[in-house]
């Protein structure tokens, strides 16, 4: 017997490839350290997620939702640093495929 | 002994009466001649036997009238010569005293005439008798030279001495005769000729209410006969003209008897004329306070009995009986297992509008709404219904939508009187304390409002607004274009904010389209993903299918293909969930078929190897609950694929068995049947699946203050909660975790006081 495909409408969730190596889906996943929202749903300030609400990656490997840090380095207080570890923040590139897919 | 005195006095006396008797006459003559007088009077007043004597139109007799002392012009000199002796009061006892003596001719007369009348149940007897009553009543009446006084007397005493002596049994009679009137076959004269009669004899007055009741009882009989069942036009404004054709002219006879003009007639009518037209208003309303529960079924069928009871509401205070009735009849009718629950909240709506007919103000509405709405409350698949009809998922059923009214506006919570309002008007009377004006509020709102927060139905409609999503298999476009545009109505009644979740919902849809467009530009795949957002998606069951073969790679492919459009976003895959459209390719025949994952993950595996084991099936694709494992492989069984040989282990028929292809090709033309896999529901939790599991977070704070504080009643643990983000549970939600908890064996419970269960630690 042959099984011929002809079409699959199937359904998948999409996922913010941060680097670190997920643990097998449970619970809410990661979430940004400055608003406490997953990386998956969207800071405070946007409606949508996905692209309209990016992540940013530091060279400190910390991950936050892009607006949610521009914002904490936009504030005085922040002192250019990376809120989780008072480390001067610098953006990283992005970590492609630097997960094994 | 008799002194002087007295007897001077005596003799005054006597002079005076004789004087009186004499007059001026000479002798005692004066005194003869008013003996001779008295005779005469008395001899022609008498009453006399008619039956004996034959008697003209006017009750006098003729032929022998001097045998008897008839004649007027005789009798009138004689009247006089009493008169002047002021022995008018005297003579008037006398006549009545006979009238009393010969009254027993006339009830023989009554006696005859009603046995007749019990014999036969004619009205023509009563109609006699009253005739020859009358006839008595004029052959007796004193002249008019005696004066109106003595006239009135004898009518009273006559009509005294007639109303003894009528049996019970004429006022049935008189009643048949009344109504026979009514309805007349006779002509005109004779009818004013029998109205004439009754009032003669005094009949009207004395009977007034039979009369009356004749009446009411001809409009009961002619509304019920005209009005029952006749719901499509207002029956009130029939009703009255046919009052002023038919019942007005007898009411003429009886209440405008002697009226010279017709406005003096309209002016006698005014009191009874609206006591009939009363009348006429409270038969309808009880008719239709007796029919209200089909007149709402009928709705807008029914506008006109609605209207009806609108009106009659305001003359007839029935409204207590109204919400009576209809609380009983939904109570027997409406709210019971049997009905459906899209049935009971269609007829709710309908009541909701039906009453805002019958009264604009809402208070019947809020008293037979309670019951429902209470009932509902009560019900596990209302929400489930209202949110459906919210986003039309019936339209393609039958049922009409609940919900009809064009223009949108936003769910009002209750609001509270505003007192600065210059329009403010108190609550109506019959408001009981409890009653919560709402304004006029559209359908939806009314019906949200039956649970205390919008919330979940927020949340049911997500759930909704899913399922509905991902059932849409091929090119959707307008289908979703159709959501989007259900979300856009349901956002005015909701909020924007509320249903921000279906937004994002809405938008994966498009995205995926257009991520798929881009990737089978790319690389062309058989594989067309809708990828959502997680997070903003109700919870998905998960499932640890694992697809196998072909249809891995085609999943690998694919994200490989997307991790190059998007880089910083990879897939993953919930494989149980979608459609498969397959084409399997049979040494003797092709079978196609549209399935769920499951079902093709299954038939992949059969294309290595023809002989399966359900165990081994079950370990081969992941683990999958063993239930939906048989219902996968029993649509392959159905469709002639498989064969199920011995139990549990599944055979591949590459050649169609005798009677299996049959079959199968009878199923084949059934396309109704090779798509029901897929018509069933995406496997989404409902909403009291996700309370569970938001409920889990929370196991995580009740075991840590019940190991720190031990033993913690129900009240303090919804207290303590309090403090926990987020936490929006009622204490019976809490309750039912709990005790879900304690079946587990978690927890213990012991005089209200809950411990965490010291034998489960392990």
């Amino acid at each position: 017997m042959k099984v011929n495909v002809k079409q699959w409408h199937a359904v998948a969730q999409w996922r913010w490839d941060t680097g670190n190596a997920e643990p097998e889906d449970d619970g809410e996943g990661d979430v940004c350290g400055i608003c406490r929202v997953p990386y998956e749903g969207c800071c405070p300030s946007c409606k949508m997620p996905g692209d309209d609400c990016p992540l940013i990656w530091g060279e400190c490997t910390h991950v936050f939702h892009m607006h949610c840090l521009l914002k904490w380095i936009g504030t005085v207080a922040s002192k250019q640093q990376c809120p989780m570890d008072r480390k001067p923040w610098v953006t990283a590139e992005r970590k492609i495929g630097s997960t094994p897919s | 002994m008799a002194t002087d005195a007295m007897k001077s006095q005596v003799a005054a006396k006597w002079q005076e009466a004789f004087q009186r008797l004499n007059g001026d006459s000479p002798g005692i003559s004066g005194l003869m001649k008013f003996s001779e007088a008295w005779a005469i009077s008395v001899q022609f007043l008498y009453p006399w036997d008619i039956s004996s004597v034959p008697v003209d139109v006017d009750g006098r007799p003729y032929g022998e009238i001097l045998y008897i002392g008839k004649d007027l012009e005789a009798a009138r000199p004689a009247f006089n010569v009493v008169n002047r002796s002021k022995k008018l009061p005297a003579l008037l006892e006398t006549f009545l005293d006979d009238v009393r003596k010969n009254f027993y001719l006339v009830e023989n007369e009554i006696t005859q005439y009603m046995a007749r009348y019990e014999e036969h149940q004619s009205t023509d007897e009563i109609r006699g008798l009253i005739s020859r009553l009358v006839e008595w009543y004029r052959a007796w009446a004193p002249p008019p030279d005696l004066g109106a006084a003595v006239f009135q007397s004898y009518t009273l005493n006559f009509q005294t001495r007639l109303f003894s002596a009528l049996p019970p049994s004429f006022t049935g009679g008189f009643k048949n005769l009344c109504a026979t009137l009514l309805s007349p076959p006779s002509a005109e004269d004779a009818i004013v000729a029998v109205w004439r009669d009754f009032d003669i004899l005094g009949l009207i007055e004395r009977y007034e209410t039979i009369i009356a009741s004749v009446g009411y009882e001809y409009i009961e009989e002619y509304v019920l006969r005209t009005c029952t069942g006749e719901w499509g036009k207002p029956m009130l404004d029939d009703l009255r003209i046919w009052m002023s054709e038919k019942v007005v002219p007898w009411l003429l006879h009886v209440y405008a008897r002697g009226a010279t003009t017709p406005d003096e007639a309209r002016t006698m009518l005014q009191g009874v004329g609206s006591r009939f037209d009363f009348h006429i208003n409270k038969t309808l309303c009880d008719l239709r306070t007796r029919e209200i529960f089909d007149v709402i079924i009928d709705y807008p069928d029914s506008m006109g009995a609605l209207q009806d009871l609108r009106d009659c509401m305001q003359r007839v205070d029935q409204r207590a009986d109204l919400v009576a009735a209809l609380r009983k009849q939904n109570q027997k009718r409406l709210l019971n297992p049997g009905a459906d629950t899209k049935l009971i909240l269609q007829q709710y709506v309908s009541t909701i509008k039906c009453l805002r007919i019958v009264d604009p103000p809402g208070v019947l509405l809020f008293k037979v709404a309670d019951p429902i709405r209470r009932y509902l409350r009560d019900r596990p698949d209302t929400i489930r219904s209202i949110v459906a009809n919210l986003v039309g998922d019936d339209d393609d059923e039958n049922g009409e939508s609940l919900v009809d009214d064009v223009d949108a506006v936003p769910i009002q919570q209750h609001d509270f009187d505003d007192y600065s309002d210059p329009n403010w008007e108190p609550e109506p009377i019959d408001a009981g304390p409890e009653f919560r004006a709402n304004k006029p509020s559209d359908v939806i709102s009314t019906l949200v409002s039956i649970y205390d927060s919008k919330d979940l139905f927020v949340k049911e409609l997500q759930v909704l607004l899913a399922q509905r999503l991902l059932m849409i298999t091929k090119d959707g476009s307008d289908r979703v274009e159709k959501e989007r545009k259900n979300i856009e109505i349901l956002k005015i009644r909701f909020g924007e904010s509320a249903l921000q979740v279906c937004e994002v919902m809405l938008r994966d849809m498009t995205d995926s389209k257009r991520i798929n467009t881009h990737v089978q530009a790319q690389k062309s795949s058989r594989l067309q993903p809708t990828i959502i957002s997680r997070h903003f998606w109700p919870a998905l069951e998960s499932s640890d299918l694992v697809m196998p073969g072909q249809f891995h790679k085609l999943q690998e492919d694919y994200a490989h293909e997307f991790n190059v459009f998007k880089p910083d976003k990879k897939l993953k895959w919930l494989p149980h969930l979608g459609t498969v459209q397959l084409e399997l390719e049979l040494e003797d025949r092709k079978v196609q078929a549209d399935v769920p994952p499951l079902e093709a993950a299954f038939i992949e595996l059969f294309s290595d190897k023809p002989v399966w084991t359900l165990d081994e099936l079950i370990v081969a694709v992941g683990s999958v609950n063993r239930s939906a494992a048989i219902k996968a492989l029993s649509t392959w069984v159905d469709l002639g694929v498989l064969k199920e040989d011995p139990e549990n282990t599944f055979n591949l028929l590459e050649k169609a068995e005798e009677g299996q292809s049959a079959a199968a090709a009878a199923r084949e033309r059934d396309t109704a049947k090779l798509v029901a896999p897929i018509a069933d529901i995406p496997a989404l939790s409902g909403t009291q699946l996700q309370q569970a599991e938001q409920m889990r977070v929370y196991w995580k704070f009740i075991e840590g203050m019940l190991t720190n504080l031990g033993g913690l009643p129900l009240d303090r643990i919804q207290t303590m909660l309090k403090f926990a983000p987020g936490y929006d549970k009622t204490i019976e939600q809490l309750a039912s975790f709990l005790e879900a908890a304690r079946r587990e064996g978690h927890l213990v419970v012991r005089d209200g006081v809950w411990r965490l269960n010291p034998g489960h630690e392990a």
